[in-house]
This record gives structure tokens, C-alpha cells and sequence, in this order.
């Protein structure tokens, strides 16, 4: 099987091992991602104000390319994700938008590629992924932690219940690890306040990592660049402002998934986790 | 202009940019429980909302508020009313920007910060907070 694949910006720099975990990943079940020729930023968030539509003209480009190759396209990120999605829900409810937007786009567009995240995909193909298991990851404790933008706006995403979804507790329960549902786990992270507020960012992460490890979560799974970068590399500064917090790995649910399917450890990326997954790794020898 | 004029003409303003109905808001405040971001800012989300259905323009756009949300879409997902306050939100910051008075000066990010943060952190940042 091949499928169109759109990484985004961050995949290809801050977040090279989700990328190559997601890669080899589907490598090992078999299919083939196939990059968009020519693809280019999404906007990264999605525009707000209904009286300037320029910001739909990215996404809806990416979309317009995407469709050339493949019906569907797989993003894994989540804000490329959601950015996308808006575009398209947006396209199709607003015909003043279609005619508006259409006249800047190099070819005709009416909203109709499907965005797709790889949970969804894994989520309609068990079969597949339980065929391909190799690593028996009994017993590890993951905190399933989706953040706003798979699942908020719920009427756009269409993703899972915003309130309490089970996409990634199914997930983690197919690929034979324990998932630990938590509260915090559709709370926001802090997102970009990280630039210009650090102070609230830290604050939002620490109530997550906190509230993750009081319901037992040995490590946390998340599909944001965003998020991740959050939860991981703010653990540094939420240590000095709160001296009881133990750290906590952060994975990509990409680099569990090719651990499970026995993918080399040299591409699961995780060097690039700031706090180091190894020692937990190590000791449900998986490593 | 007379000032009851001007005050709706803000309110006019605000709903043409965000699309939404202010008088829609009943004050029941679930959007500022939720908020995980409340506690920083001056005055809660709920509050906002109050002062522009006043027209209270001065006050709105003294508000931290709009620089501390980020669109995480709790207040919208349970707003019994149907408001998308992130959408109010960004027609507050639009007014800022438009104005061209942003929040922060790129060249004053610290560089290892920068060297660090993942892109779609800057450009989500740069986007919501800079013209």
C-alpha cells in the first residue's frame, strides 16, 4: 500500500524522530509514504478573523497538491492536522470563501481531500498493526495525552469526543502497553505562550506531567511537535520552580508504535528526547 | 462622534472580525473555569466579553487576556451559547495589529531559546502576536 504524506515544517527539523519513527513504522507494516512533491509551511495556526480569509490560502494549497496524488493524505502533526481540517471544513461551508480562494489558487480546489492522522489510520487497520508486532510491551505505563488540536473545534476535527476521547488509550492498548487516562490529558500545554509567556507555559505543563504521573503514567505519548517540545524540554525549568517533580519521558506515539514493531533502535529517535526514555526502556527490556 | 456611537461601533467592529454575536453571552462565566490560562491574565475571559458587549473599547483593549489565549479551544467547546471566544479573542488582537502595535519585539527573543523551540512555536507566536 503507498499513501500521500504531508510532514510539515517541523518534522523535518525539531522533530526528525517522529518523523523517522513514523517512516519506519509504516515501513514495517508495509507501506509506503509517499512525500508531496513540493510542499511548503501550513500557516502553522489557523486564522481566526472571518473578514481576512488570507491565511486559508496556504493550507488549501498544500490540499490542492495533495489531491493530484491521492485522494487522501496522512498528516501527523497535530496543528498541520487541524490547520488543514478548518481549511476544509471551512471551504465547504462558505461558498463566498470557495470562489474567493479558488481565484488565488493555481488549481481548482472544492474541499474534498481527506486529512488523515495516522491514530485514525491505525485505529481502522488493527489487523495490520497486530500481524506485525515484535516487542511485547507489557506492563509500560503510558499517560495518553492529546492536547487541544486533534480534538478542538469537535463540529470541524470530527477526530474523537473532545471532552473524553479513547483514540489513543485504544491505541496503546493495541500495541500491548497499559494506557493511563488522566483528566489533564485534553488540557492545553502552554502552546506557542512558550515565546512570550514561559511563565504560563511551564504552569500548564507542570498540572499535565503532574496530573499524568498522580493516575500512574510511567511515560506520556502526545502527536504535537508543540507538545512535546512543552512537556520535555520545559521539565528543566519546572524543576527549578517546583523541586518535588520528578521527571517524565515524553515519546512521539510514533516512536512506541516502531518500538513494539521491532524497528532498529538507531531510528527511533531517541536521542532527540530531552528527558531520556532509555533507563525506562531498559528496564521493560525493550531495549 | 458621540460616545454611545462609538461604543457601538466597537461592538461592530468586533463581531465583523470574529463573526460572532456578542449579546449571545449570558455571563455564566464555564468559559473562565475552564481557562487554564485565567489566572494570568488581568481580567478573565468572561470579563472581556462583558466589556465589549458594553462597548467599553478602552478596557478591552487595555485587557491581557487576548495576548495570554492560545486558542486551545476549551472556553468555545464548552460555551453553552454557542461563542467562540478565541475567535473574539483574535478580532481584539486583530485591532492591535491592524494598529500596528504588536506584542513583542522578535529581535528580543533569547537566541538560545530560539536555536531550541521547534518552528511551528515561533511561527504559531509570530503569527498571533506580530503584524
Amino acid at each position: 500500500m503507498e499513501l500521500a504524506y504531508y510532514p510539515g515544517c517541523t518534522l523535518y527539523t525539531k522533530a526528525k524522530s517522529f518523523n523517522t519513527s513514523l517512516h519506519k513504522s509504516f515501513e514495517a507494516l508495509g507501506v509506503k509514504l509517499n512525500e508531496l512533491p513540493h510542499w511548503y509551511c501550513c500557516g502553522t495556526t489557523f486564522g481566526l478573523a472571518h473578514d481576512n480569509r488570507m491565511s486559508l490560502i496556504a493550507p488549501l494549497r498544500i490540499l490542492a497538491k495533495a489531491q493530484k496524488e491521492d485522494g487522501r493524505v496522512i498528516v501527523p502533526c497535530s496543528i498541520c492536522y487541524n490547520t488543514l481540517k478548518r481549511a476544509n471544513y471551512m471551504l465547504k461551508q462558505d461558498t463566498d470563501a470557495l470562489e474567493i480562494l479558488n481565484e488565488h489558487l493555481e488549481e481548482s480546489y472544492d474541499g474534498n481531500e481527506a486529512v488523515v492522522h495516522p491514530l485514525e489510520f491505525f485505529r481502522d487497520n488493527k489487523e495490520l498493526i497486530k500481524k506485525h508486532l515484535k516487542k511485547d510491551l507489557k506492563g509500560i505505563k503510558l499517560g495518553c495525552y492529546y492536547g487541544c488540536l486533534l480534538l478542538r473545534p469537535e463540529q470541524e476535527i470530527q477526530f474523537d469526543d473532545p471532552e473524553s476521547p479513547t483514540i489513543f488509550e485504544d491505541f496503546v492498548s493495541l500495541i500491548g502497553a497499559t494506557p493511563i487516562d488522566f483528566p489533564f490529558k485534553v488540557e492545553c500545554c502552554g502552546s506557542y505562550l512558550v515565546v512570550n509567556s514561559p511563565d504560563a507555559a511551564i504552569d500548564a505543563s507542570y498540572k499535565v506531567l503532574k496530573n499524568a504521573q498522580a493516575n500512574g503514567a510511567e511515560a506520556i505519548i502526545t502527536a504535537c511537535p508543540l507538545c512535546h517540545y512543552n512537556l520535555d524540554a520545559l521539565q528543566k525549568k519546572i524543576k527549578i520552580a517546583h523541586s518535588e517533580f520528578n521527571e517524565i519521558p515524553i515519546f512521539y506515539f510514533s516512536q512506541v508504535l516502531a518500538i513494539a514493531l521491532g524497528v532498529k533502535e538507531e531510528n527511533l529517535g531517541l536521542e532527540q528526547n530531552k528527558i531520556s526514555p532509555v533507563n525506562l526502556l531498559k528496564e521493560y527490556k525493550l531495549l | 462622534m458621540n460616545k454611545i456611537l462609538e461604543e457601538k461601533d466597537f461592538i461592530r467592529r468586533i463581531e465583523e472580525i470574529s463573526n460572532q454575536k456578542v449579546s449571545d453571552c449570558y455571563q455564566c462565566g464555564r468559559c473562565t473555569a475552564g481557562c487554564p490560562f485565567a489566572k494570568f491574565m488581568d481580567a478573565p475571559p468572561n470579563q472581556v466579553i462583558r466589556f465589549i458587549q458594553l462597548g467599553l473599547k478602552d478596557d478591552v483593549l487595555a485587557a491581557s487576556a487576548p495576548w495570554f489565549c492560545a486558542a486551545c479551544l476549551v472556553c468555545q467547546t464548552r460555551c453553552p451559547r454557542g461563542v467562540d471566544i478565541p475567535r473574539l479573542m483574535e478580532a481584539v488582537r486583530m485591532i492591535h495589529l491592524r494598529a500596528k502595535e504588536g506584542l513583542f519585539d522578535v529581535d528580543k527573543i533569547d537566541k538560545e531559546f530560539l536555536l531550541d523551540a521547534p518552528p511551528l512555536a515561533l511561527m504559531s507566536a509570530f503569527s498571533k502576536y506580530t503584524y
